[in-house]
């Protein structure tokens, strides 16, 4: 499936890196500590995070991740969204908890 | 809490409740040493050694006692997580000292966040308190003082908007200066 398609099943925001949506998405992943999700996420995973500094980016960037998906209305700190359109870093939004993103990633595969 | 400025606040209000006439929040940004340390200090009434030894533990601070809540074991998860430490020194009647050091590029610190916002809320919430905001940095040093700003204003108390307004500014200024 791709992040595009993702989004509009889950009626995410596109937050960050306009035009790379068809992107695969192969997993999902949730995590917050973001040390743990760095060894833990896989490449092509949608993330779900409700972490918002910028070592998201960073984070995304070293996991391979397809996209982070910003939980329960959380916005990127300033600076954050530059950061990931110059990275290429799909960055989502949703007013959905984490379990609602999951359950609905998982109804669609 | 996302930002290490939220605990900072905390903490001071913990501070203020205590009817500390001083408070210092001094904040140290050591790149050789990797290390953020955050130290609180205030002169306020102090904990009893007893308090002191359970201040860590939520249980035991939530139930016994509302002086204080999860703040100090929240903040020392946030510190943990990134391999540093929290310690608390306290006397009754003179005051507690409260230290917190971070890994300064642990991708698990939080950002510092909003000190000049938190400063002013701070100030504004407890104008009759003198404060010390020293933050270092391997650029260079800021100091805000309350009693050379008393000197300065004269009879005009802090928390009015233009005066709160001076001081974000004047602290936003000066943490850029040393960033």
């Amino acid at each position: 499936m791709k992040v595009s398609e993702l989004a509009k099943a889950l009626e995410l925001r596109l937050i960050s890196a306009e035009g790379y949506e068809d992107r695969e998405v192969t997993g999902c992943y949730i995590g917050d500590l973001l040390s743990w999700v760095m060894g833990r996420a896989e490449p092509g995973d949608a993330w779900i995070t409700i972490m918002s500094n910028i070592n998201i980016a960073a984070v995304a960037s070293l996991a391979d991740t397809a996209c982070v998906i910003l939980a329960e209305g959380v916005v990127p700190d300033p600076g954050v969204k530059e950061k990931c359109d110059m990275q290429d870093i799909i960055v989502l939004g949703s007013d959905k908890t984490a379990y609602e993103l999951a359950a609905g990633y998982a109804r669609l595969t | 809490m996302k930002e290490l400025s939220l605990h900072i606040l905390d903490i001071v209000q913990n501070s203020i409740k205590a009817k500390a006439k001083n408070i210092t929040v001094d904040i140290d940004e050591d790149d050789s040493a990797d290390k953020l340390t955050i130290t609180i200090t205030d002169d306020g009434c102090g904990m009893s050694e007893e308090f002191l030894a359970n201040v860590r533990d939520p249980f035991t601070t939530t139930r016994t006692t509302r002086k204080t809540g999860m703040g100090i074991s929240l903040f020392e998860a946030a510190a943990k997580q990134t391999g540093g430490a929290l310690d608390i020194k306290s006397k009754l009647g003179e005051g507690t000292t409260l230290t917190v050091w971070f890994g300064l590029s642990s991708i698990d610190r939080a950002p510092l966040g909003d000190m000049a916002g938190t400063m002013v809320t701070i100030i504004g919430g407890a104008p009759d308190i003198d404060y010390i905001y020293r933050h270092k940095t391997g650029k260079g040093e800021f100091i805000l003082d309350t009693r050379e700003l008393r000197e300065v204003l004269g009879d005009v108390p802090f928390n009015v908007p233009d005066v709160l307004n001076w001081i974000n500014g004047y602290i936003e200024e000066g943490l850029a200066d040393i960033s």
